[in-house]
Protein backbone atom coordinates (compact mmCIF):
# COMPACT_ATOMS: atom_id res chain seq x y z
CA UNK A 1 0.00 0.00 0.00
CA UNK A 2 1.36 3.39 -1.01
CA UNK A 3 1.84 5.86 1.83
CA UNK A 4 1.08 9.52 1.24
CA UNK A 5 3.19 11.71 3.52
CA UNK A 6 2.98 15.49 3.85
CA UNK A 7 5.97 17.47 5.06
CA UNK A 8 4.48 20.55 6.66
CA UNK A 9 5.22 23.24 9.25
CA UNK A 10 3.05 26.33 9.27
CA UNK A 11 5.97 28.71 9.59
CA UNK A 12 8.10 29.33 6.52
CA UNK A 13 11.78 28.63 6.06
CA UNK A 14 12.08 25.97 8.74
CA UNK A 15 13.45 23.24 6.45
CA UNK A 16 10.47 21.49 4.82
CA UNK A 17 11.95 21.40 1.33
CA UNK A 18 15.39 20.41 2.60
CA UNK A 19 13.77 17.61 4.61
CA UNK A 20 11.56 16.45 1.77
CA UNK A 21 14.53 16.11 -0.56
CA UNK A 22 16.61 14.14 1.93
CA UNK A 23 13.79 11.96 3.21
CA UNK A 24 12.69 11.07 -0.32
CA UNK A 25 16.27 10.36 -1.33
CA UNK A 26 16.89 8.14 1.69
CA UNK A 27 13.69 6.19 1.02
CA UNK A 28 14.77 5.61 -2.57
CA UNK A 29 18.24 4.57 -1.39
CA UNK A 30 16.53 1.82 0.57
CA UNK A 31 14.76 0.64 -2.57
CA UNK A 32 11.35 2.23 -2.01
CA UNK A 33 9.80 3.72 -5.11
CA UNK A 34 9.31 7.33 -4.12
CA UNK A 35 7.85 10.44 -5.71
CA UNK A 36 8.15 13.97 -4.35
CA UNK A 37 5.44 16.49 -5.14
CA UNK A 38 6.16 20.20 -4.81
CA UNK A 39 2.96 21.94 -3.67
CA UNK A 40 4.61 25.33 -3.30
CA UNK A 41 2.84 26.98 -6.23
CA UNK A 42 4.64 30.12 -7.33
CA UNK A 43 7.87 29.45 -5.49
CA UNK A 44 9.07 26.09 -6.79
CA UNK A 45 12.06 25.15 -4.68
CA UNK A 46 12.21 21.40 -4.48
CA UNK A 47 13.64 21.00 -7.99
CA UNK A 48 16.51 23.31 -6.98
CA UNK A 49 17.33 21.32 -3.87
CA UNK A 50 17.11 18.10 -5.90
CA UNK A 51 19.30 19.62 -8.62
CA UNK A 52 16.89 18.97 -11.49
CA UNK A 53 15.66 22.50 -12.21
CA UNK A 54 16.91 22.45 -15.78
CA UNK A 55 14.84 19.44 -16.62
CA UNK A 56 11.49 20.91 -15.57
CA UNK A 57 9.11 21.05 -18.52
CA UNK A 58 5.65 20.44 -17.13
CA UNK A 59 4.35 20.80 -13.61
CA UNK A 60 1.63 19.60 -11.25
CA UNK A 61 -0.93 22.11 -12.54
CA UNK A 62 -0.30 21.11 -16.17
CA UNK A 63 -1.13 17.56 -15.16
CA UNK A 64 -4.28 18.42 -13.20
CA UNK A 65 -5.59 20.50 -16.10
CA UNK A 66 -4.78 17.81 -18.64
CA UNK A 67 -2.20 19.87 -20.53
CA UNK A 68 0.42 17.24 -19.86
CA UNK A 69 0.41 13.57 -19.00
CA UNK A 70 1.74 12.53 -15.63
CA UNK A 71 4.53 10.59 -17.32
CA UNK A 72 5.61 13.76 -19.14
CA UNK A 73 5.76 15.84 -15.98
CA UNK A 74 7.55 13.38 -13.70
CA UNK A 75 11.30 13.99 -13.52
CA UNK A 76 13.50 11.02 -12.78
CA UNK A 77 16.31 11.60 -10.30
CA UNK A 78 19.71 11.37 -11.98
CA UNK A 79 21.35 9.56 -9.07
CA UNK A 80 18.77 7.05 -7.92
CA UNK A 81 16.45 4.66 -9.64
CA UNK A 82 12.95 4.74 -8.31
CA UNK A 83 13.08 8.40 -7.28
CA UNK A 84 10.95 10.93 -9.13
CA UNK A 85 9.65 14.42 -8.60
CA UNK A 86 6.68 16.41 -9.76
CA UNK A 87 7.50 20.13 -9.83
CA UNK A 88 5.26 23.00 -8.75
CA UNK A 89 4.08 25.60 -11.17
CA UNK A 90 6.07 28.81 -11.07
CA UNK A 91 3.69 31.26 -12.61
CA UNK A 92 0.04 30.37 -12.25
CA UNK A 93 -2.23 31.66 -9.58
CA UNK A 94 -2.43 29.65 -6.41
CA UNK A 95 -6.09 28.73 -6.90
CA UNK A 96 -5.30 26.79 -10.05
CA UNK A 97 -4.88 23.64 -7.98
CA UNK A 98 -8.12 21.86 -7.16
CA UNK A 99 -8.82 19.11 -4.66
CA UNK A 100 -10.26 16.89 -7.40
CA UNK A 101 -7.25 17.41 -9.67
CA UNK A 102 -4.74 16.70 -6.91
CA UNK A 103 -6.78 13.71 -5.76
CA UNK A 104 -6.66 12.16 -9.22
CA UNK A 105 -2.91 12.66 -9.54
CA UNK A 106 -2.30 11.09 -6.14
CA UNK A 107 -4.57 8.13 -6.91
CA UNK A 108 -2.61 7.46 -10.10
CA UNK A 109 0.74 7.81 -8.35
CA UNK A 110 -0.37 5.34 -5.68
CA UNK A 111 -0.40 2.61 -8.32
CA UNK A 112 3.26 3.20 -9.15
CA UNK A 113 4.93 4.27 -5.94
CA UNK A 114 5.50 3.13 -2.36
CA UNK A 115 5.85 6.66 -1.00
CA UNK A 116 4.31 9.92 -2.15
CA UNK A 117 5.96 12.79 -0.31
CA UNK A 118 4.22 16.17 -0.47
CA UNK A 119 6.28 19.32 0.13
CA UNK A 120 3.83 21.80 1.63
CA UNK A 121 4.01 25.56 1.19
CA UNK A 122 4.33 27.63 4.36
CA UNK A 123 1.25 29.04 6.06
CA UNK A 124 -2.01 27.63 7.29
CA UNK A 125 -4.09 28.66 4.28
CA UNK A 126 -5.48 26.83 1.28
CA UNK A 127 -2.12 25.79 -0.18
CA UNK A 128 -1.00 24.09 3.00
CA UNK A 129 -4.39 22.43 3.47
CA UNK A 130 -4.31 21.21 -0.13
CA UNK A 131 -0.88 19.63 0.42
CA UNK A 132 -2.06 17.76 3.53
CA UNK A 133 -5.57 16.84 2.41
CA UNK A 134 -4.81 13.37 1.01
CA UNK A 135 -2.06 12.49 3.51
CA UNK A 136 -1.98 9.29 5.51
CA UNK A 137 0.94 10.56 7.54
CA UNK A 138 2.57 13.87 8.32
CA UNK A 139 6.08 14.98 9.14
CA UNK A 140 5.73 18.22 11.07
CA UNK A 141 8.95 20.23 10.73
CA UNK A 142 9.71 22.54 13.64
CA UNK A 143 12.59 24.76 14.67
CA UNK A 144 13.29 25.22 18.39
CA UNK A 145 11.73 28.64 18.38
CA UNK A 146 8.49 30.05 19.82
CA UNK A 147 6.79 31.04 16.56
CA UNK A 148 7.71 27.83 14.80
CA UNK A 149 6.42 25.60 17.60
CA UNK A 150 3.20 27.57 17.83
CA UNK A 151 2.59 27.30 14.09
CA UNK A 152 3.31 23.59 14.22
CA UNK A 153 0.58 23.23 16.81
CA UNK A 154 -1.82 25.01 14.47
CA UNK A 155 -0.80 22.68 11.66
CA UNK A 156 -1.43 19.69 13.92
CA UNK A 157 -4.90 21.16 14.52
CA UNK A 158 -5.48 21.30 10.76
CA UNK A 159 -4.23 17.74 10.31
CA UNK A 160 -6.82 16.72 12.89
CA UNK A 161 -9.68 18.50 11.16
CA UNK A 162 -9.07 19.45 7.53
CA UNK A 163 -7.76 16.23 5.99
CA UNK A 164 -9.61 13.44 4.27
CA UNK A 165 -8.58 11.09 7.05
CA UNK A 166 -10.12 13.45 9.60
CA UNK A 167 -13.32 13.68 7.56
CA UNK A 168 -13.51 9.90 7.57
CA UNK A 169 -13.11 9.86 11.35
CA UNK A 170 -9.55 8.56 11.21
CA UNK A 171 -6.39 10.42 12.03
CA UNK A 172 -3.24 11.35 10.13
CA UNK A 173 -0.29 9.74 11.84
CA UNK A 174 2.02 12.62 12.71
CA UNK A 175 5.75 12.67 13.38
CA UNK A 176 7.76 15.57 14.71
CA UNK A 177 11.01 16.50 12.95
CA UNK A 178 13.06 19.12 14.75
CA UNK A 179 15.52 20.87 12.46
CA UNK A 180 18.26 23.47 12.89
CA UNK A 181 18.89 22.19 16.40
CA UNK A 182 21.88 23.63 18.18
CA UNK A 183 22.92 21.57 21.23
CA UNK A 184 25.28 24.29 22.38
CA UNK A 185 22.51 26.85 22.63
CA UNK A 186 20.27 24.30 24.34
CA UNK A 187 23.03 23.69 26.85
CA UNK A 188 23.19 27.42 27.56
CA UNK A 189 19.41 27.47 28.01
CA UNK A 190 18.99 29.78 25.04
CA UNK A 191 17.13 27.22 23.01
CA UNK A 192 14.28 24.90 23.89
CA UNK A 193 15.26 21.27 24.07
CA UNK A 194 13.87 18.30 22.14
CA UNK A 195 12.01 17.26 25.30
CA UNK A 196 10.45 20.71 25.74
CA UNK A 197 9.13 20.75 22.19
CA UNK A 198 7.93 17.16 22.24
CA UNK A 199 6.07 17.78 25.48
CA UNK A 200 4.33 20.88 24.13
CA UNK A 201 3.32 19.45 20.76
CA UNK A 202 2.58 15.96 22.07
CA UNK A 203 3.53 14.03 18.94
CA UNK A 204 6.46 11.61 18.81
CA UNK A 205 9.85 12.81 17.54
CA UNK A 206 11.03 10.99 14.44
CA UNK A 207 14.29 12.90 14.12
CA UNK A 208 16.45 15.83 15.13
CA UNK A 209 18.56 17.53 12.47
CA UNK A 210 21.37 19.73 13.76
CA UNK A 211 22.09 23.20 12.42
CA UNK A 212 24.79 22.38 9.93
CA UNK A 213 26.86 24.07 7.22
CA UNK A 214 26.52 20.86 5.21
CA UNK A 215 22.90 21.79 4.42
CA UNK A 216 23.81 24.99 2.59
CA UNK A 217 26.71 23.24 0.86
CA UNK A 218 24.33 20.56 -0.36
CA UNK A 219 21.69 22.96 -1.58
CA UNK A 220 24.33 25.01 -3.40
CA UNK A 221 25.21 21.90 -5.33
CA UNK A 222 21.68 20.63 -5.82
CA UNK A 223 22.45 17.38 -4.03
CA UNK A 224 20.23 16.42 -1.07
CA UNK A 225 22.33 16.53 2.10
CA UNK A 226 21.60 12.89 2.91
CA UNK A 227 24.02 11.98 0.08
CA UNK A 228 26.76 13.59 2.21
CA UNK A 229 27.07 10.61 4.50
CA UNK A 230 30.02 12.12 6.36
CA UNK A 231 28.00 15.12 7.50
CA UNK A 232 26.04 15.33 10.73
CA UNK A 233 22.88 16.54 8.97
CA UNK A 234 23.18 13.78 6.36
CA UNK A 235 23.48 11.11 9.04
CA UNK A 236 20.64 12.64 11.04
CA UNK A 237 18.38 12.41 7.98
CA UNK A 238 19.27 8.75 7.38
CA UNK A 239 18.49 8.02 11.02
CA UNK A 240 15.19 9.88 10.66
CA UNK A 241 14.15 7.75 7.71
CA UNK A 242 15.19 4.55 9.46
CA UNK A 243 12.96 5.53 12.39
CA UNK A 244 10.19 6.53 10.03
CA UNK A 245 10.37 3.00 8.61
CA UNK A 246 10.05 1.53 12.08
CA UNK A 247 13.59 1.06 13.31
CA UNK A 248 14.42 2.11 16.84
CA UNK A 249 17.50 4.28 16.97
CA UNK A 250 18.79 6.64 19.64
CA UNK A 251 18.95 10.33 18.70
CA UNK A 252 22.35 11.61 17.64
CA UNK A 253 23.74 15.15 17.50
CA UNK A 254 21.43 16.30 20.29
CA UNK A 255 24.06 16.48 23.01
CA UNK A 256 26.96 18.83 23.14
CA UNK A 257 30.20 17.00 22.47
CA UNK A 258 32.24 17.29 25.61
CA UNK A 259 35.70 18.36 24.66
CA UNK A 260 38.53 17.27 26.85
CA UNK A 261 40.88 19.85 28.27
CA UNK A 262 43.51 18.87 25.74
CA UNK A 263 41.38 19.44 22.67
CA UNK A 264 39.97 22.59 24.21
CA UNK A 265 43.48 23.98 24.57
CA UNK A 266 44.94 22.74 21.34
CA UNK A 267 42.06 21.73 19.10
CA UNK A 268 41.05 24.27 16.49
CA UNK A 269 37.45 24.96 15.64
CA UNK A 270 35.90 22.46 13.34
CA UNK B 1 28.11 20.07 36.03
CA UNK B 2 24.77 21.43 34.91
CA UNK B 3 23.89 22.32 38.51
CA UNK B 4 27.10 24.21 38.88
CA UNK B 5 26.44 26.19 35.76
CA UNK B 6 22.85 26.85 36.75
CA UNK B 7 24.18 28.27 39.98
CA UNK B 8 26.35 30.76 38.21
CA UNK B 9 23.70 31.55 35.63
CA UNK B 10 20.96 32.27 38.18
CA UNK B 11 21.03 35.97 37.40
CA UNK B 12 21.09 35.76 33.63
CA UNK B 13 17.63 34.85 32.35
CA UNK B 14 17.07 31.33 31.09
CA UNK B 15 15.41 32.35 27.86
CA UNK B 16 14.47 28.80 26.86
CA UNK B 17 12.39 28.48 30.05
CA UNK B 18 10.59 31.70 29.26
CA UNK B 19 9.95 30.50 25.72
CA UNK B 20 8.50 27.25 27.03
CA UNK B 21 6.15 28.97 29.47
CA UNK B 22 4.95 31.51 26.90
CA UNK B 23 4.29 28.72 24.45
CA UNK B 24 2.25 26.72 26.91
CA UNK B 25 -0.07 29.69 27.50
CA UNK B 26 -0.36 30.55 23.79
CA UNK B 27 -0.99 27.04 22.70
CA UNK B 28 -3.64 26.31 25.29
CA UNK B 29 -5.50 29.44 24.12
CA UNK B 30 -5.07 28.45 20.47
CA UNK B 31 -6.41 24.99 21.15
CA UNK B 32 -9.43 26.33 22.98
CA UNK B 33 -10.32 28.65 20.11
CA UNK B 34 -9.73 25.94 17.57
CA UNK B 35 -12.62 23.89 18.88
CA UNK B 36 -15.07 26.74 19.04
CA UNK B 37 -17.74 27.12 16.38
CA UNK B 38 -17.28 30.14 14.13
CA UNK B 39 -20.56 31.69 15.25
CA UNK B 40 -19.57 31.82 18.92
CA UNK B 41 -18.28 35.41 19.06
CA UNK B 42 -21.47 36.67 17.40
CA UNK B 43 -23.69 34.59 19.68
CA UNK B 44 -21.82 35.94 22.68
CA UNK B 45 -22.20 39.56 21.74
CA UNK B 46 -25.91 39.13 20.92
CA UNK B 47 -26.53 37.38 24.23
CA UNK B 48 -24.82 40.17 26.11
CA UNK B 49 -26.88 42.73 24.25
CA UNK B 50 -30.17 40.99 25.05
CA UNK B 51 -29.32 40.45 28.71
CA UNK B 52 -28.34 44.05 29.20
CA UNK B 53 -31.61 45.17 27.73
CA UNK B 54 -33.30 43.66 30.82
CA UNK B 55 -30.73 43.94 33.58
CA UNK B 56 -28.25 46.54 34.71
CA UNK B 57 -25.41 44.09 34.31
CA UNK B 58 -22.00 45.39 33.49
CA UNK B 59 -19.99 43.62 30.84
CA UNK B 60 -18.04 41.85 33.58
CA UNK B 61 -21.25 40.56 35.19
CA UNK B 62 -21.95 38.40 32.18
CA UNK B 63 -19.75 35.39 31.75
CA UNK B 64 -20.15 33.03 28.87
CA UNK B 65 -17.94 29.99 28.64
CA UNK B 66 -17.83 27.36 25.98
CA UNK B 67 -17.29 23.68 26.74
CA UNK B 68 -16.60 20.90 24.31
CA UNK B 69 -18.01 17.65 25.68
CA UNK B 70 -17.49 14.31 23.98
CA UNK B 71 -20.95 14.14 22.43
CA UNK B 72 -22.12 17.73 22.49
CA UNK B 73 -21.12 21.33 22.90
CA UNK B 74 -22.29 23.46 25.75
CA UNK B 75 -22.27 27.09 26.72
CA UNK B 76 -22.48 28.15 30.29
CA UNK B 77 -24.00 31.50 31.06
CA UNK B 78 -23.51 33.33 34.33
CA UNK B 79 -25.26 36.62 34.80
CA UNK B 80 -25.54 38.84 37.82
CA UNK B 81 -26.88 42.38 38.30
CA UNK B 82 -27.26 44.83 41.09
CA UNK B 83 -30.45 44.54 43.15
CA UNK B 84 -32.48 47.64 43.74
CA UNK B 85 -32.94 47.59 47.49
CA UNK B 86 -36.21 49.16 48.65
N1 LIG C 1 19.72 21.79 9.44
C1 LIG C 1 19.99 22.96 8.82
N2 LIG C 1 21.15 23.61 9.05
C2 LIG C 1 21.42 24.78 8.42
N3 LIG C 1 20.59 25.36 7.53
C3 LIG C 1 19.42 24.76 7.26
C4 LIG C 1 19.04 23.54 7.88
N4 LIG C 1 17.81 23.19 7.40
C5 LIG C 1 17.47 24.14 6.53
N5 LIG C 1 18.40 25.10 6.41
C6 LIG C 1 18.37 26.30 5.56
O1 LIG C 1 17.19 27.04 5.85
C7 LIG C 1 16.67 27.63 4.69
C8 LIG C 1 15.21 27.23 4.51
O2 LIG C 1 15.14 25.84 4.26
P1 LIG C 1 13.99 25.22 3.36
O3 LIG C 1 13.88 25.91 2.05
O4 LIG C 1 14.18 23.76 3.36
O5 LIG C 1 12.74 25.60 4.26
P2 LIG C 1 11.20 25.51 3.89
O6 LIG C 1 10.50 25.20 5.16
O7 LIG C 1 10.98 24.61 2.75
O8 LIG C 1 10.90 27.00 3.43
P3 LIG C 1 9.55 27.55 2.74
O9 LIG C 1 8.56 27.69 3.87
O10 LIG C 1 9.95 28.85 2.17
O11 LIG C 1 9.13 26.53 1.74
C9 LIG C 1 17.55 27.18 3.54
O12 LIG C 1 18.46 28.20 3.26
C10 LIG C 1 18.26 25.97 4.08
O13 LIG C 1 19.53 25.81 3.50
MG1 LIG D 1 9.94 24.94 0.88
Amino acid sequence: MARVVVVTSGKGGVGKTTSCASIGTALAMQGHRTVLIDFDVGLRNLDLVMGCERRVVYDLINVTTGEAKLSQALIKDKRLDGLFMLPASQTRDKDALTYEGVGEVIETLKEEFDFIICDSPAGIERGAVMAMYYADEAIVVTNPEVSSVRDSDRIIGLLDSKTRKAEEGESVRSHLLITRYDPERVEHADMMSVQDIEEILAIPVVGVIPESPAVLRASNQGVPVVHDSDSDAGQAYSDTVARFLGEELPMRFTELERKGLFSRMFGGRR
Amino acid sequence: MKRLRDFFQKESCQSADIARERLKVMISQDRMQRNQPDFLPRLQSELVEVIRRYTQSEQDDIQISYHCLPQRSQIELNVSWPRNLP
